[in-house]
This record gives C-alpha cells, sequence and structure tokens, in this order.
C-alpha cells in the first residue's frame, strides 16, 4: 500500500479526535492564557499561591512515591511470575490484575475499612496495646499512595512480566556462569533488560496516579486535595471554570514532561545500537 | 590421573524420568571431551551438572580433586558458551566480555588488559564496540567464546555451540575452537549431536545412550571398533547379523559360517559393517559370505548403494559406480574378516 493511501485511513481517527479533543481542549484552554494582567498571569498566580502550590506538590510528591513503590514491589513480582511455567504465569497474571476488576469506588471503600480509626489496622494496633487512641490512617497522603499503589501495581506487574518474558533463562545462566550471583546477576542483566517495560510500566503508574481522582478524593479527603479533586472543586463547587483550565493545562505538561523525561532516560540507559533484536 | 570425574551420577525429571544413570565419566587435564548421543540421551544433563545448573540426586562432580557437588554456578569458574550464545544484548561486545572479570573485582587497568588480548586471540578486536545485535551468527559465536575464555576457567563448557551457523561457517568455526583450545591448553566439554563435528574436534568422545554413556574412547577407536549395537548403529553401521560362537567360529542364525579378526570371549553377539566395506564375493569363496537379491538400487555419485535381502535380512551395501548390478539379480556378499565388527547385542 502507498503512504498516501494509507494516510486515508487515519483520517476518520483524526477527524474525531479533532472535534472532540483538540477543539475543545483550545476553546477551554486558550482564554486562560488572556485572563489576568498580562500573558500567562494565571499561570504566575497559581504558581505564587502557597496553598495552590502545596497541592501541586503533594500530587507530584504522591505520584512519585507510588511510582517508586509500584517498580520496588512491581518488579520481582513480575520477574517471579515470568519465570513461571506456563501455566502458573497465566494464574498468577489473572491473580494479580484481579484488583483492576473492580470499581474503583469498591476498591477505595476497602481502604476507607481498613484505614479508618475504626478500621481493621487501629483495632489490630489498639488490641495489641501498641496504641493508645487510633492512629490517623485515614484522610492523609500515606492513605492516598496505599490506594494508588493497589490501583497501579498490577499494571506495571503486567508491563514489565510481559518484557522479562522473553529474557531467556539462559541469560541468568550466563550471568551467574561468569562469575555473578543471583542478586547481581538480576541488576547488571536482567533488570537492564527490562528497563523498556520499566519504563512503560513507571509512565502508566505515573500518569495514572497523577490524574486519578476517585481515590484521593475518597482516602484523601477535602483536606488533602491533589490536582485531580482541585479541578472538581474549582469547577463544579466555586464555578470558576478558568481556574479549572489553568490546573489542567498545568496537569497535562508535568504528564507531557514526565513522559519525555521517562524516555531520555531510557535511551540513555538502552545504548544498544540501531537495530534490535 | 582424571582431572574431572563424574561418578555414579543419577539426575531424575520432576522425581519420575531418570535422565541420567549412575553415570561415570572421567576427564584427563588439557583433554576436550565429546559427549555425543541423540537428543533426550542426557548430554545436555550431563554438561548442566558440570555446570551447576543441576544438581544430581546422587553422585559425586570433582574436580582435580575437590568435591564441587554443591559448590554453586558463580562459584565454580567454569566457563559456557550456551547453544543460543546468551549474549548480554544491553552490553557491547567489549563489555560482554569483561563482564566476568568485573565480577571478579579486578582492576580496570586488569580487565582492559586481559578483555583486549582475548579479543585478539579470538579475533575480534574490531567489533569491541559493536552489540551483539549487529553481528553475524559466527561473530557472536566467538564473542560467546571470548566471554568464557577471559574468565580463565578450570572448564571450558560447549553446548551446541556451533549447531545455529551455517555448515561452512560451522567447520570454520570447529578449527578455531580447536586452536584455541590447544592454545590455552584448557580442559572442554563439548555437546554434541552431530558426529563429524564431535570426531574432528575431539580428544575423546563419550557415545550416550539413555542417561549412560556407552562407549568412551578415542574418535579413532569408536569410528573403526564400536562396542555396542548402538553406538554402531549411531556412527554409520547399517547392517547387523546376529552371531553365535561355535568354537574358533561364528555362525549366522542362517548357518553360515564366519571368521572374525579380534573375536572376543561372549557366545552371543551382533556383527556389523558398514555398507562401504562390503565387497562382492569372487568365485570359490566359502568363509564370510551372505547371498542375498539386490532389491532396490540408488545412485549416490561415486557409488551405487543396494539394498540386498538376504537370509539375515536387508543389507546396505555400497560398490563402486563402475561395477554396477541390476536390480533382482542375485549377489553373494564377503564381508571381510577386517571389517567385520563384533558387539554387544
Amino acid at each position: 500500500m502507498k503512504k498516501s493511501s494509507a494516510f486515508i485511513m487515519v483520517v476518520p481517527g483524526l477527524v474525531i479526535l479533532a472535534i472532540c479533543l483538540f477543539l475543545p481542549l483550545l476553546r477551554v484552554l486558550v482564554p486562560t492564557f488572556y485572563t489576568g494582567d498580562y500573558l500567562f498571569s494565571a499561570y504566575a498566580d497559581f504558581f505564587k499561591d502557597s496553598y495552590y502550590l502545596k497541592i501541586f506538590v503533594r500530587t507530584v510528591k504522591v505520584a512519585v512515591i507510588t511510582t517508586i513503590v509500584c517498580m520496588a514491589a512491581g518488579v520481582p513480582t513480575a520477574y517471579f511470575i515470568s519465570r513461571c511455567d506456563k501455566k502458573w504465569r497465566g494464574i498468577l497474571l489473572s491473580v494479580s490484575i484481579f484488583p483492576m476488576m473492580t470499581n474503583s469506588v469498591i476498591r477505595s471503600f476497602a481502604w476507607i475499612n481498613i484505614l479508618g480509626s475504626n478500621g481493621i489496622v487501629n483495632r489490630f494496633l489498639m488490641m495489641s496495646g501498641l496504641v493508645d487512641k487510633p492512629v490517623k490512617l485515614l484522610y492523609t497522603d500515606f492513605a492516598i499512595i496505599i490506594g494508588s499503589v493497589y490501583l497501579f501495581l498490577p499494571l506495571m506487574i503486567v508491563t514489565v512480566a510481559g518484557v522479562m518474558e522473553n529474557i531467556g533463562d539462559d541469560m541468568m545462566e550466563a550471568a551467574l556462569s561468569l562469575g555473578a550471583d543471583r542478586l547481581k546477576a538480576f541488576m547488571k542483566v536482567i533488570f537492564p533488560m527490562s528497563l523498556p517495560g520499566i519504563i512503560v510500566g513507571g509512565i502508566l503508574v505515573f500518569t495514572g496516579t497523577l490524574t486519578a481522582y476517585t481515590t484521593p478524593q475518597l482516602l484523601g479527603g477535602n483536606k488533602n486535595m491533589v490536582l485531580a479533586t482541585f479541578i472538581y472543586q474549582r469547577a463544579m463547587s466555586v464555578g470558576d471554570w478558568n481556574g479549572a483550565a489553568v490546573i489542567s493545562l498545568i496537569m497535562i505538561v508535568v504528564t507531557l514532561a514526565v513522559i519525555k523525561g521517562f524516555n531520555a532516560l531510557a535511551a540513555r540507559l538502552d545504548k544498544r545500537g540501531g537495530d534490535h533484536a | 590421573m582424571a582431572f574431572m570425574t563424574l561418578q555414579d551420577i543419577d539426575v531424575r525429571y520432576d522425581k519420575k524420568k531418570q535422565i541420567l544413570k549412575g553415570l561415570n565419566l572421567e576427564v584427563k587435564e588439557g583433554e576436550l571431551v565429546s559427549l555425543l548421543g541423540p537428543s533426550g540421551c542426557g548430554k545436555t544433563t550431563t554438561l548442566r551438572v558440570v555446570a551447576g545448573f543441576i544438581e544430581p540426586e546422587n553422585g559425586v562432580f570433582a574436580l582435580d580433586g575437590e568435591d564441587l557437588t554443591k559448590v554453586p554456578v558463580h562459584k565454580r569458574n567454569f566457563g559456557i558458551v550456551f547453544q543460543s550464545y546468551a549474549l548480554f544484548p544491553h552490553l557491547s561486545v567489549y563489555d560482554n566480555v569483561a563482564f566476568g572479570l568485573k565480577m571478579r573485582k579486578l582492576s580496570k587497568a586488569e580487565v582492559d588488559k586481559k578483555v583486549k588480548n582475548i579479543l585478539e586471540i579470538c579475533g575480534l578486536t574490531e567489533f569491541s564496540v559493536r552489540f551483539p545485535q549487529q553481528m553475524s551468527g559466527g561473530q557472536r559465536q566467538r564473542v560467546a567464546l571470548a566471554r568464557a575464555l577471559v574468565i580463565e576457567p578450570k572448564l571450558l563448557l560447549l553446548d551446541e555451540p556451533l549447531s545455529n551457523l551455517d555448515a561452512k561457517l560451522r567447520i570454520n568455526m570447529r578449527v578455531e575452537i580447536k586452536r584455541i583450545q590447544k592454545q590455552l591448553g584448557i580442559t572442554t566439554l563439548f555437546v554434541t549431536h552431530d558426529q563429524e563435528e564431535c570426531f574432528s574436534i575431539s580428544d575423546k568422545v563419550a557415545v550416550m545412550n539413555q542417561g549412560v554413556i556407552e562407549q568412551f574412547d578415542t574418535p579413532e577407536t569408536i569410528y573403526h571398533r564400536p562396542k555396542t549395537e548402538f553406538v554402531a548403529r549411531f556412527i554409520g553401521f547399517e547392517n547387523f547379523l546376529p552371531l553365535n560362537k561355535h568354537g574358533d567360529v561364528y555362525k549366522s542364525e542362517a548357518g553360515a559360517v564366519f571368521t572374525v579378526e579380534g573375536a572376543s570371549g561372549e557366545d552371543s553377539l551382533m556383527g556389523t559393517i558398514r555398507p562401504e566395506d562390503i565387497r562382492v564375493a569372487e568365485e570359490g569363496q566359502t568363509k564370510n559370505i551372505l547371498t542375498g537379491t539386490i532389491g532396490v538400487r540408488t545412485f549416490l555419485g561415486k557409488t551405487y548403494q543396494y539394498e540386498v535381502e538376504t537370509e539375515a535380512g536387508k543389507f546396505l551395501v555400497n560398490r563402486p559406480a563402475d561395477e554396477s548390478y541390476e536390480e533382482g539379480s542375485t549377489l553373494r556378499l564377503y564381508l571381510p574378516e577386517t571389517k567385520l565388527i563384533l558387539v554387544k547385542r
């Protein structure tokens, strides 16, 4: 097929995207550039306001920590799953994506039951006499992070396991035969070979956490707002659509910047030459 | 004295199927020993026991008088070349080769010296900055060999290293492997299912069948004097004739009389001979004769191959193309006593 005729096939998709995404986006975002005293002053104001800034920092912090935790927990799990035989691999992968099969509201409610002041964790702590009164777990950043990890860990595991499945046992064996113990062999061979998957998983988890609404709303409460819940509040409670649009653009820029950063990192770490096997 | 010994090694797969059954093997220092056999005979398993990837249920693996049966892979200091080469795709040729040295915490200068030296020996100097994906099969093979050799291993283990190469390259590489092996004087275990490859490269050959070594000898002895029917069949003896001892001579089941050079003590044996060693009997010859009818005649270039239906079953006979015989005619075959081999049934 010629390139020009192939192009025709993407036209319907492009038209739909243009009408339903790009145009509305421009319609919402462009006016925000001109509000206030000078060009982009709405954005400057955002970062000057300490309350706004705090929400921004919290959002990025939650996303960064969630991503790191998901990597730390997901990569070894994915490796374990990838080394199982075919039958077990299927079972374990289904089990690990099981949390994704329930609604995120329900999942968050489960965590409210666990982390609440009368929840399982606190009751256990009180019963064992470790604390006198309930520890505040719910409606904290910690609760948002726990909920987000629970929400996005399956994505990390599935993505990384997919890449690791294609790494033969002979790679580990070769490293062992050259004098590396299992941990070293993993860090020096398996980990760098899985980086493409880990990076994709990282992008999915980071952008997912950054933009999640339900989990931070239910587990963080109104005092621990993140950008997504803040947008909702600005638009729906306060009626400040312009302010909501400002925050939206900031989120879009952060997301794109992080994806770009991850990809640059991947390119730097993956030095192997042009034609990949 | 033996440098490497495997003693009464038992390996079972999933606690059921026994793969190695009391396997014994002794290898002298500096020797290149091949493990030869059909797939599923346990040759790769034997190599993996030596490498340390499989711990045997019973038995001892010792090297240089030291029991290594329970020593983990990374402390054995053996060089292994995998069938797939198992080069690290994220590392350049140089870094692949340097990997083992870095694990040993050598200084940068020392690593550099050793890597450059082995790359030179293996003819890879100009490729040091390339990545495995950018190289041909033969070049990757050499990288795998260099990577295994640079750590100055006590043993070199090669698992069908040539099976992924085309025929011409395979011949070049086996000469190359032999050259490097002799140059470094390293004791080597070589697993293969290709008998030509195995005979050309080895000092000694262990022919394996169903988890045991059937015969362990020099390539010449195995080629000319196989000891068992399995070995004979595996290395190209096509014709088999059950023989029973009667005094100084042997008789076939149909009663024909055979004399055999170097006859052994056993009473009931199998006579075997290669197709190219069978002659056509002259008038008046009476000993070592089989009579049969020519079934199918196949042209092989220099020779014709005849499928001769005899009283002892089908015999394959190769005769020069200039003395051709017609299909359906009767042929008296002479099995020379120097070429007729007795093997265990």
